[in-house]
């Protein structure tokens, strides 16, 4: 498959990259890792008659950590790099593990987590576990910066509030607090290899008495975009968790859900995986608080 | 608009001239007349078109030319030195991990560069290593045996 013809610009700058993306508009694209646009590209999804590469620019892939109270990730950060980065696997490991199991070693090498999150997928596996998180989305136009909730970025299916003079620069997490536990789950056709057909990230904080005092529970793959399950999140707040909590949780979560039937599954059992892969993800992120791990190290 | 890129494949410089749309995979393969790079999906499913940049396994039908500029690119004609064939390649002979060898050269670059990182893998680990290089002949067995024997190989001469 041939891709179809277009003139490839090369910024070196992200404020560069913004005038060319304000310059030309809808018939530019934004070029990362290549691994859905060029796919996208090849099957004539997209004919953007100008590719604006951010390889070039500096300081677009890194992981920082700031005073040990926010990691930074820039927007070209590999997944591989985001897989084996000692800052992500100590401060937010379910992340670490949820880059480490997409697609396969080649995508990983070349997919960048800004992409993954430009592109939007009702399904991108990075959104649940960093919206899990409390992460921030920094966005760049050529006069101005702005940071926005990620759970505020997803508008519909491939579609995100980022405008089209704009680029995404770098995610920014709060440092998790030390009882804190965080676990993302999957189910895909082809173990983790395919997209994912249900996506479930939890985080919970515990007080030092065992109370919940923070919950966030993140859909993946099964609405428009991801979303919590705000009314599943309520319900935890304050208690002591417990199994049956944690059973009635879920199914308050699947109630959230808003799946479709397509070709990797039906809605009826998205829903019910929902509940399933909600409540080990509960489980897997209590575990993690209540082993008073020490993440101010 | 074709420009001019300077690649540098297995050691060699090339300077060749492309449009921004000719993939890796495609300027290997007929710019340079390397076809032991496969074209199989063309799109970032089936690992056939894999290759090494700078050290790291990489889907070339899925890679702009002009962006491989002035990286090292590791191709399965890079393998072998002269006449004398690279372990990984000897033990996929002798493993039978080849059948109709389509598959072969992109899973002889992800092995080459998953034992580079880890000299000793685990059997998971081999199969974590692969899944981007899909096979419909083999099974699998052969080559992670294969790749396992190259392991135990390189211990054992310590």
């Amino acid at each position: 498959m041939l891709l179809p013809e277009f003139t490839y610009l090369s910024p070196g700058t992200l404020p560069e990259a913004c005038s060319l993306l304000a310059q030309y508009g809808n018939e530019a694209a934004v070029l990362a890792g290549g691994t859905d646009l060029l796919v996208k590209m090849k099957e004539r999804q997209l004919t953007p008659h100008y590719l604006i590469g951010l390889k070039n620019i500096d300081n677009l892939d890194f992981i920082k950590l700031d005073d040990n109270k926010r990691i930074s990730i820039g927007a070209m950060t590999t997944l591989n790099t985001i897989a084996v980065s000692p800052i992500i696997r100590r401060k937010l490991t379910f992340l670490a593990l949820t880059a480490d199991n997409m697609a396969n070693q080649q995508i990983r090498n070349m997919g960048t987590i800004g992409g993954n999150l430009c592109n939007a997928a009702p399904s991108a596996d990075t959104a649940p576990p960093l919206i899990a998180s409390g992460a921030n989305a920094v966005l760049t136009s050529p006069h101005k910066t702005r940071t926005i909730a990620l759970e505020e970025f997803f508008t519909a299916p491939g579609q995100t509030v980022r405008k089209a003079d704009e680029v995404l620069g770098e995610i920014q997490i709060p440092v998790p607090p030390a009882l804190w536990g965080g676990v993302y789950f999957k189910l895909s056709q082809r173990s983790k290899a395919d997209i994912a057909a249900v996506g479930v990230a939890a985080a919970v904080t515990l007080s030092a008495e065992g109370k919940c005092t923070g919950c966030r529970i993140v859909l993946g793959a099964v609405a428009p975009t991801p979303l919590r399950a705000k009314r599943a999140e309520q319900f935890l707040l304050d208690k002591v968790i417990t199994n049956d909590l944690i059973a009635e949780t879920s199914h308050l979560a699947a109630e959230d859900a808003r799946p479709i039937s397509d070709v990797r599954s039906s809605a009826e059992y998205r829903q019910e995986m929902v509940a399933v892969l909600t409540r080990r993800a509960l489980a897997g992120a209590l575990e993690e608080a209540r082993q008073h791990k020490d993440t101010s190290k | 608009m074709k420009q001019i890129v300077r690649l540098r494949v297995n050691g060699d410089v090339y300077e060749i001239a492309v449009a921004p749309r000719q993939t890796l995979l495609d300027t290997l393969r007929k710019g340079l007349g390397l076809t032991g790079t496969k074209k199989g999906c063309d799109k970032g499913n089936c690992g056939a078109c894999t290759v090494l940049i700078d050290g790291k396994p990489v889907n070339s039908c899925l890679t702009l030319a002009i962006e491989a500029q002035d990286k090292e690119i590791l191709t399965i004609e890079g393998m072998a030195d002269g006449e004398q064939l690279h372990p990984i390649q000897s033990a996929f002979i002798e493993y039978g991990a080849i059948q109709c060898g389509f598959c072969t050269p992109g899973m002889i670059l992800s092995a080459k560069a998953l034992l580079d990182e880890n000299p000793h893998p685990a059997d998971h680990e081999i199969r974590k290593a692969l899944e981007g290089n899909l096979c419909r002949c083999t099974g699998y067995k052969q080559i992670v045996e294969a790749i396992v024997a190259v392991a135990r190989q390189k211990a054992g001469a310590k």
